[in-house]
């Protein structure tokens, strides 16, 4: 294993106590009274506090500490958890994490200002007064020629892990010391409790040291012993003690004596221990093996993306044997192939399932998104979660946090009315925002919803039209005009808000979710509410695709598009120009790949199509040959082809040669604006 | 050579501590909360345990408790860890039965140095 900083591991720990910490306040609004969140909250605080002064984060160490003497007053439960004090205590939050994760931004001004605002919550008759303790006085120290000790310890200072000599070792490293064993408390032998120390000591030291470096020597023990130390005058150092009635002798030569009285003892307490532990081992062996424990190993992702490559690479190279082997006459070697074809499948499938995380750590992050948002715009609102165990890719968990961020804001900010207006609808005052995730099929669907007015058609009609995007009264479907809402720069909000309405935002929307190969549903019922769906692949790493050529060339269309094929008949081949496909009386615009890819010579005789769609729109796209269903692994294409829009990456085949996978969303968007140019034309 | 328990349900310290003494030659053994500890106790003869007082599940506190009321844990030394300045957390876990403690933040030449104490003999 290789040792990992624990600075860094420090970092990610602290990230996922900031969380918890999180989720406790948050939690806290509704159930103010639940100890558990108070004890979870606190413990986060006390372990950020703690590991933070012990990797160097002095300013964490500080800030926390006072944070959590605040919050020590509600757990002691004289302190409410009211809405005011846990939003103060989520902006100390994100203070202590600002501190942690770039600390030269952080300006200590507003650290205080965040302390003092939680005093005035807490404790209004304290405000603005420091609540740490004082330190402690340093006590003075004493010079002269030594100390004389008397030690006498509690019995069961042996049972509790401590050692006598080892504090005579201790006193040894002060200075020289002449030790005198007292025992006259050692009983006979019958009465002997192994396990106690019945022995006292006298201890003459010589040493220039101060009082308190002598009861340092004994900081762990000082409540379970009496310790007397007096200071020896000059005289008393050429004299050994009178009080030794045993001949005084060296230290060195002291010890032996002490450890023979303390032998039988420590050896019988081990040995017994030793015998007991093992019966003790069985029993618990038998009665329970240590079966709760859920063993979790952290790794960095970079890792498992590396893993994940890797079993691309084999996947490809798999094919290629199991090609081969197909091919070929030897039994064995097709045996083989099968095997290997098997196990690289399973591993495939648990790599890829080691990649899935709960989509709930990324839902938990949006309930303070909710929370700040409605206070800001004063609209009280209820946040809804489902579904937090669905599953998702690493990755694409990762991605859609910009995404849905960008729609939760929408919902509140546009979505759910003002409390008038809804009063005025009938409605209750508190709006409410659902988020759900949940399996549909090979596809994850993330929904935000809310129960708002719900789009407004006419307005975005009107906007759209002002915009120039569509002629005005041109007859139009409301779910076509809602799409609008995905054009760049396009926004309806009256008044610019801090929050929403820039413009941005939708369109972005958009383009991450297809990037991922998802898509966007709408819906709306006015009055009552717009839902936004987030369709998502399970995975980014591996598809189902399609494997189609085109004169020499392999191309690969994800078969979640692909809706049918059908052969390009000699009536659509002759409607050159119009390019319009009659799929069961519903024209579709196609595209001929092999003019769209510019290749050269002329199409083979049976050309066919395959339609594909994204949403409500389907598009033909002309091939030369289908040839089947292909295990896709996913290979981006390098940053010197990132301006190359018809192609979203490229896949290794069995044979060993390239294929590249067609950006469905793009194709459909150039099928339609070219449709478009030829009815423009021929109007 | 020695068998060194670290209960703390922060992994940055066990970290922590698991580099200041695995160098010396210790078998550092890692518990993430108080019943945990327990158990590895309970399987693997410790020769030191190193607590946290403040964990989930089962605290420190208890964590101390436990240990010493079982006949086989005599004379194991418990070093809990402490933020506090506070003296009565200090008593409250001596009286449960703590052998030492080490005051948050600490350096490793402390923790090497408190540990070599309960060690060796």
């Amino acid at each position: 294993m290789t040792a990992v900083d624990p600075v860094e591991v420090f970092r990610q720990e602290a990230s996922e106590l900031f969380e918890a910490l999180e989720i406790a306040l948050l939690d806290l609004i509704d159930r103010p009274d639940d100890h558990d969140l108070v004890d979870s909250a606190f413990r986060a605080l006390h372990t950020i506090k703690g590991s933070g002064a012990m990797f160097g984060f002095v300013q964490v160490a500080a800030f926390t500490h006072e944070f959590e003497t605040a919050f020590d007053l509600v757990r002691k439960g004289e302190v409410k958890p009211t809405g005011d004090l846990i939003s103060v205590a989520l902006t100390a939050k994100d203070y202590i994490r600002g501190l942690i994760e770039a600390p030269e931004t952080m300006d200590s001004i507003i650290g205080d200002a965040i302390l003092d605002d939680l005093r005035r919550l807490v404790d209004p008759a304290r405000a603005a007064k420091p609540l740490a303790a004082a330190p402690a006085v340093e006590q003075p120290s004493a010079s002269g020629a030594g100390w004389q000790l008397h030690l006498e310890f509690e019995s069961h200072i042996l049972r509790n892990g401590s050692n006598p000599l080892d504090y005579l070792d201790d006193l040894r490293s002060l200075g020289s010391c002449f030790v005198v064993a007292v025992v006259d408390d050692v009983p006979t032998l019958d009465e002997l409790e192994p396990e106690y120390c019945y022995l006292k000591w006298d201890v003459t030291l010589s040493s220039a040291c101060s009082r308190a470096a002598v009861e340092d020597v004994f900081m762990f023990v000082r409540d379970e012993m009496q310790l007397r130390i007096d200071p020896i005058t000059a005289d008393r150092v050429e004299t050994p003690p009178k009080a030794a009635a045993v001949a005084p002798e060296p230290a060195r030569e002291a010890r032996p004596d002490l450890q023979l009285d303390l032998l039988p003892k420590s050896e019988t307490a081990t040995k017994e221990s030793g015998d007991t532990s093992t019966s003790e081992k069985k029993r618990d062996d038998g009665r329970r093996p240590d079966d709760r424990q859920i063993a979790t190993v952290r790794i960095p992702a970079q890792r498992l993306d590396e893993l994940m490559d890797r079993v691309g690479e084999l996947v490809i190279a798999q094919a290629r044997l199991s090609q081969l082997a197909a091919a070929g006459d030897d039994l064995s070697i097709k045996m083989i192939a099968e095997e290997i074809e098997r196990l690289a499948a399973s591993l495939r499938d648990t790599t890829m399932g080691a990649r899935m995380v709960p989509i709930g750590s990324l839902f938990s992050r949006f309930r303070r998104l909710v929370h700040d948002l409605s206070r800001d715009l004063g609209k009280p609102v209820e946040f809804v979660t489902s579904g937090e165990d669905t599953e998702l890719d690493k990755t694409m968990i990762e991605c859609l946090a910009d995404p849905l961020v960008h729609l939760i804001r929408n919902a509140i900010d546009h979505g759910i009315e003002d409390t008038a207006r809804r009063t005025a609808a009938g409605k209750t005052e508190q709006g409410r925002i659902e988020l759900t995730a949940t399996h549909s099929g090979a596809q994850v669907l993330v929904t935000v919803s809310d129960n708002g007015g719900g789009l407004d058609t006419a307005r975005i009609r009107a906007k759209a039209e002002d915009q120039g995007l569509i002629a005005p009264g041109a007859v139009m479907s409301d779910q076509d005009i809602h799409q609008f809402l995905f054009h760049p720069g396009f926004s309806t909000a009256q008044t610019v808000s801090a929050l929403s309405g820039r413009g941005v935002g939708m369109d972005v929307v958009k383009r991450t979710i297809e990037n991922m190969r998802g898509s966007i549903d709408l819906a709306t019922v006015p009055g009552q509410g717009a839902s936004v769906t987030l369709r998502l692949p399970l995975t980014l790493a591996i598809i189902e695709g399609l494997l189609i050529r085109v004169d020499e060339g392999h191309y690969i269309i994800p078969l979640s598009a692909v809706e049918e094929c059908v052969e390009l008949t000699a009536a659509d081949e002759r409607s050159r120009g119009r390019n319009f496909l009659n799929v069961r009386g519903d024209l579709v615009p196609f595209l001929r790949l092999r003019d769209l890819f510019g290749t050269p010579g002329s199409p083979e005789r049976h050309q066919k199509t395959i339609i594909i769609s994204t949403g409500d729109t389907r598009v033909g796209l002309v091939a030369d040959q289908i040839i089947g269903n292909h295990q896709t692994v996913i290979k981006s294409l390098s940053k010197l082809h990132s301006d190359v829009t018809m192609f979203s990456g490229a896949t290794i085949l069995g044979d060993g040669s390239a294929a590249l996978i067609l950006d469905i969303a793009q194709l459909v968007a150039l099928a339609q604006s070219q449709s478009e140019k030829q009815q423009n034309r021929a109007a | 050579m020695a068998n060194i328990l670290t209960v703390d349900d922060s992994p940055s310290i066990r970290q922590m501590i698991k580099l200041a003494l695995a160098p010396a030659g210790h078998t550092v053994h890692e518990a993430g909360d108080g019943a945990q500890g327990l158990e590895k106790a309970k399987s693997t003869k410790m020769d030191l345990v190193i607590t946290d007082l403040n964990m989930p599940v089962m605290s420190g506190m208890d964590l101390i408790k436990a240990l010493r009321a079982l006949p086989t844990q005599v004379g194991l030394p418990i070093v809990f860890l402490t933020t506090e300045s506070d003296d009565g957390i200090k008593q409250q876990a001596k009286s449960a039965g703590a052998t030492a403690w080490i005051t948050k933040p600490f350096k490793s030449e402390q923790l090497i140095a408190v540990v070599n104490k309960l060690v060796r003999s």
